[in-house]
């Protein structure tokens, strides 16, 4: 069993759940020019109603999964509801901080919720160590690649052929121009925040089954910016394989030099990817909304 | 009542304020500042050098983000260089402290021409990672360079005194700390009335309109850099001279965006939004602990368990209130209540 | 202007109240201070921890309080943020007025509360973070009990070496890129250099990773048998997840927040019987006698939450109220510290070796015991007494 090879798909693993949680910020920032830093709290408080799903109605990984896609779909548009559709019209900054307020409250929540102590969960997934050309896997990991791969289809196809999908991109291209065509970019917006919430359920059910659930999940969301960032903040497909790329650097980082460096690696080299293409990958030449 | 007011001459437009009032009101507060501590006990006093530290940091903040434009979420970065660049000089150099708050202040700001040169394309929020992942190295840096920083083991800050008199505890500090805020609010707004002010906001406003101008935008964002971080490094020392002791993990993430929090609430690209932002979350969670401490005899379990987090819940929800209700800040509400009274009672 | 500086000459004048003779202390009530994390991730250290708090107190008032006076005692909340707990402390010396301290967060809280401890002369037992730090140089007021990172970790792998492994044993560690995983690597480096044992790897990871599988790859292919596991709470439990993703046959030496049943149900599925050595008893006749105990005062639902936190909250408040008792009537700060100081085998009921503080250092219950963590019976077994290492 090769070292190497050990990285690369670990690092493929984490980096899924990078990309995972960067195209729920991405889809939003496309939509609505608006940063969500509550995304990875987001991921949490979905993870931690998924674990209350499969506890309650014991719940084998699929259903699980549809179960709490729609759930957590309704708690975006409630989220949207309440914090951020009263701020349209406000300047983007102001609805970003909004977002800070509102991760703030998810995180105190979550922990009066279920408490500060972690917990196993397994998702309905089998533990059992699966090996591929000879590498050990978890079951768990391939399904949060799987995951990686079947959402970015699906978001691709949505966008590309979808008629909400083509309203998105209306939207992120020229709202204004947009709204003028008849499409409803409050609608636009709202379906954005579901849309989001539903990727960060799929990225925390699988990320907790994974590192375990623990209310330090949201930290991840931070972890994710440059993933983010790499892919371009408004290329969704692109922030996906930013996620994979930031796995990647990392994990090999911290296997040749170790000392703490997985944790800043994906920081230093988004620094330097920026100092050559200031709008990251993938990102469209233009973005200078906040 | 007043009709209006009107600027007769170039002196009155530049001038801080060419009302007496306002003069009048600014000296009744240094009064009241200066007698604060003969007013208040030692908790009220260590809250307020804690806010009046938040004011320098988010006046600070506000010359970089507010009027210049360039969001930061370095400023947890910046505070620790300035702190440990004073802990340091102080503890392990043996400088005096009236010289090590100036360092601490040129060592933040050299710090950040490291950040700002490669900013310098960046724009909005990849501007704000950028100084973000910044923070993170920063913290890195500290924990690893061992034989400067005292790496892990953090450091105890001692032997600051000026005159005699020890400059980390109690009122000595509390007047050193007024001291350096009122010169940071007077330089804020007097930069802000200078060619550098007037271009930083030209650049926050447009910045290719602003290079049309004939305005260099490399030297005024790397000015706005150094400036803004000259005064968040003094910030970061004052907090190292009230804590005693540093460490990484005292500069964590949530300050940048406590800072970021602060001017925003204040109203963005106002130094007396960000003065009230700067109070106001300073004092909130003491507001909150008093508005939960009325109900603290309802022995029910909820509150008992989850008095803490729903403190913290409650920190969220009134930043949230706040944004949606009165989203220019509170400098907003500052206006209003103002015209009100100069209206009264003839208001609408 | 010139009334409002009048106004406040005349506010300065009134506001010299006479000081009480010794704060925190009425003739009814002693009043104990306690910063914790009460919020955020690491919570359930401060739940656990006042729980303790709880039980010691409700005992002692139950059997007439400390020379007839109620103990009282009045948690913070930190968050785990060192400036925060500055600003506790300063709240609960200047507002609350307490006459001592027992609960003091992590090390880097403790450290930040320091100057003011030692300002006030705040008679200070610190049995959350008993880390070098703390009592190096030795402060007046302060007592710490227990063992550091670096006796917990040197016990685990001498027993390991003693009873288990034999002399090619390959040792690896994995500690946090701290002050805590520096104690960490001192106790592994100890027992590699004792044993002349073969340190194969020595990894740094930063606090709050949760992905270990670059660092578990790299043990791997050193060949390790022996680790030092200086993760905590969820982060130990992935590590011991990845070792068994890789097949590896390991012994886990592990931190002693390991041994909060919380996180010991996290780390069991990997099915590693992992070890973690601790200076208060997990499981014993002495614990078994606490929840007797506790079920006086405390609901079920507490019950549950009893956890090595519980117990040097306990420990702590008792060894101090034991200090303040010996005082008499006439309770001062200064006649505490020397009380304290003059302390010996003070019986904890068996939780703790017993407590002497008259040593230099004003340490104490440094004396650990080995435990081993069965993934079959999902409990933990005691290896070893308590002893001094």
């Amino acid at each position: 069993m090769d070292f190497l090879m050990l990285l690369i798909s670990t690092g493929l693993v984490s980096g899924a759940a990078y990309g995972l949680i960067a195209m729920g910020f991405a889809l939003v920032y496309k939509s609505t020019g608006v940063v969500n830093f509550a995304q990875g709290e987001i991921v949490m408080l979905t993870a931690y109603i998924a674990f209350s799903i499969a506890n309650g109605l014991h719940l084998s990984f699929v259903p699980l999964v549809l179960v709490t896609i729609p759930i957590s779909m309704l708690i975006g548009l409630v989220l949207e509801r309440i914090f951020i559709r009263p701020m349209l019209g406000e300047p983007v900054f102001a609805i970003v901080m909004a977002t800070v307020g509102l991760a703030v409250i998810l995180r105190s929540a979550t922990i009066m919720i279920w408490g500060s102590e972690p917990f196993n969960f397994t998702a309905g997934m089998s533990t059992a160590v699966i090996k591929l050309g000879g590498i050990p896997f978890y079951p768990a990991q391939l399904y949060l690649m799987a995951a990686l791969g079947m959402v970015v289809l699906a978001i691709w196809l949505f966008l590309r052929f979808s008629r909400y999908g083509i309203a998105m991109r209306a939207v992120a291209a020229n709202e204004t121009a947009a709204l003028l065509t008849g499409v409803s970019v409050n609608q636009v917006h709202a379906l954005a925040w579901m849309l989001s919430s539903g990727i960060a359920a799929v990225a925390g059910l699988l990320f907790a089954a994974n590192f375990k659930l623990a209310p330090d999940i949201w930290f991840q969301g931070l972890k994710s910016f440059p993933a983010v960032i790499l892919g371009g903040m408004d290329s969704v497909t692109g922030a996906a394989l930013g996620g994979l790329i930031i796995g990647l650097i990392e994990n090999l980082s911290q296997g040749y030099i170790g000392e703490g460096m997985r944790e800043i690696a994906g920081f230093i080299v988004i620094i330097l990817v920026l100092m050559i293409r200031p709008y990251g990958l993938f990102g469209s030449r233009d973005i200078e909304r906040v | 009542m007043r009709t209006g007011h009107f600027k007769e001459n170039p002196g009155q437009l530049v001038a801080l304020s060419d009302s007496r009032v306002v003069w009048t009101w600014f000296a009744g507060m240094l009064c009241v500042m200066v007698l604060a501590p003969f007013l208040i006990g030692n908790y009220g006093l260590t809250l307020v050098v804690s806010s009046l530290i938040a004011i320098i940091g988010a006046v600070a903040l506000n010359m970089l983000t507010g009027q210049t434009g360039l969001i930061s979420l370095g400023q947890a970065g910046f505070l620790a260089v300035g702190a440990y660049s004073n802990a340091l000089l102080l503890t392990d150099y043996h400088w005096p402290v009236w010289l090590t708050l100036p360092a601490s202040g040129l060592i933040a700001a050299l710090i950040s021409l490291l950040v700002g040169i490669p900013s310098l394309r960046l724009k909005g929020l990849y501007l704000a990672i950028t100084t973000l992942a910044f923070s993170f190295i920063i913290s890195h840096v500290i924990l690893y360079a061992e034989g400067v920083t005292h790496g892990p083991n953090g450091v105890f800050v001692k032997g600051a005194t000026i005159f005699g008199y020890d400059v980390q505890k109690g009122v000595p500090l509390y007047y050193l700390v007024l001291g350096l805020t009122v010169a940071t609010i007077l330089a804020a707004l007097n930069i802000s009335r200078t060619r550098i002010g007037r271009a930083w906001m030209a650049i926050r406003d447009h910045d290719i309109a602003a290079r049309v101008m004939g305005i260099d935008l490399v030297r005024y964002k790397l000015l706005a850099f150094a400036i803004s971080s000259f005064f968040v490094g003094i910030a970061g020392a004052l907090m190292s001279l009230q804590l005693r002791f540093v460490n990484v993990d005292v500069f964590a993430l949530i300050l940048s965006i406590e800072a970021l929090a602060i001017i925003i609430l204040g109203g963005l690209g106002s130094i007396a939004g960000a003065v009230l932002g700067a109070i106001f979350l300073s004092f909130l969670p003491e507001t909150l602990r008093l508005f939960f401490s009325m109900f603290a005899d309802e022995k029910s379990a909820l509150f008992t368990d989850y008095v803490y987090e729903i403190r913290g819940a409650a920190y969220g929800v009134v930043i949230v209130l706040f944004l949606r209700f009165k989203p220019e800040g509170l400098i907003g509400v500052w206006k209003d209540a103002r015209k009100y009274w100069s209206n009264w009672p003839l208001a609408y | 202007m010139r009334t409002s500086i009048i106004t406040c000459a005349a506010a300065l004048l009134l506001s010299t109240v006479a000081y009480a003779a010794e704060p925190g202390v009425t003739d009814t009530e002693i009043k104990v201070g306690d910063v914790n994390i009460m919020t955020g991730p690491a919570a359930f250290v401060g739940k656990g921890f006042a729980l303790g708090s709880k039980i010691a107190a409700a005992e002692i008032n139950a059997a007439g309080g400390i020379n007839g006076r109620k103990l009282t005692v009045i948690t913070e909340d930190d968050g785990y943020i060192p400036a925060r707990s500055f600003q506790a402390l300063t709240k609960l010396i200047e507002v609350d007025g307490i006459f001592a301290l027992n609960g003091t967060s992590g090390t880097a809280n403790v450290l930040a509360m320091m100057p003011l401890i030692t300002e006030h002369n705040l008679p200070t037992v610190v049995t959350e973070a008993p880390a070098k730090l703390v009592y190096t140089p030795v402060r007046p007021s302060v007592f710490t009990f227990g063992a550091n990172y670096e006796d917990a970790f040197y016990a685990q792998l001498k027993y390991i070496h003693d009873n288990m492994e034999g002399k090619d044993a390959v040792y690896g560690i994995l500690r946090q890129d701290d002050d805590f995983g520096k104690d960490v690597e001192a106790g592994f480096n100890r027992a590699v250099k004792e044993f002349g044992g073969k340190a194969a790897v020595r990894v740094a990871f930063k606090k709050g990773t949760t992905n270990f599988s670059a660092e578990m790859a790299q043990m791997k292919q050193a060949g390790v048998t022996v680790l030092a596991n200086g993760g905590i709470f969820a982060g130990a439990a992935n590590i011991l997840a990845e070792a068994r993703k890789l097949d590896m046959k390991i012994q886990s030496a592990g931190v002693w927040s390991e041994g909060i049943p919380a996180s010991a149900a996290l780390s069991a599925p990997a099915g590693y019987d992992f070890m973690v050595a601790d200076y208060v008893s997990l499981v014993g006749p002495a614990n078994d006698k606490f929840k007797v105990l506790a079920k006086k005062f405390v609901t079920d639902d507490e019950l549950s939450n009893i956890s090595r936190y519980t117990y040097v909250a306990y420990i702590g408040l008792k060894t101090l109220a034991e200090g303040m008792r010996q005082c008499g009537k006439e309770l001062t700060r200064t006649c505490t510290i020397e009380k304290l100081r003059g302390l010996k085998n003070f019986e904890t009921g068996g939780l703790s070796a017993p407590i002497s503080f008259d040593n230099p250092l004003q340490l104490s219950g440094t004396a650990v015991g080995v435990y081993q963590f069965d993934t079959k019976a999902n409990a933990f077994k005691a290896l070893s007494e308590f002893k001094q290492y």
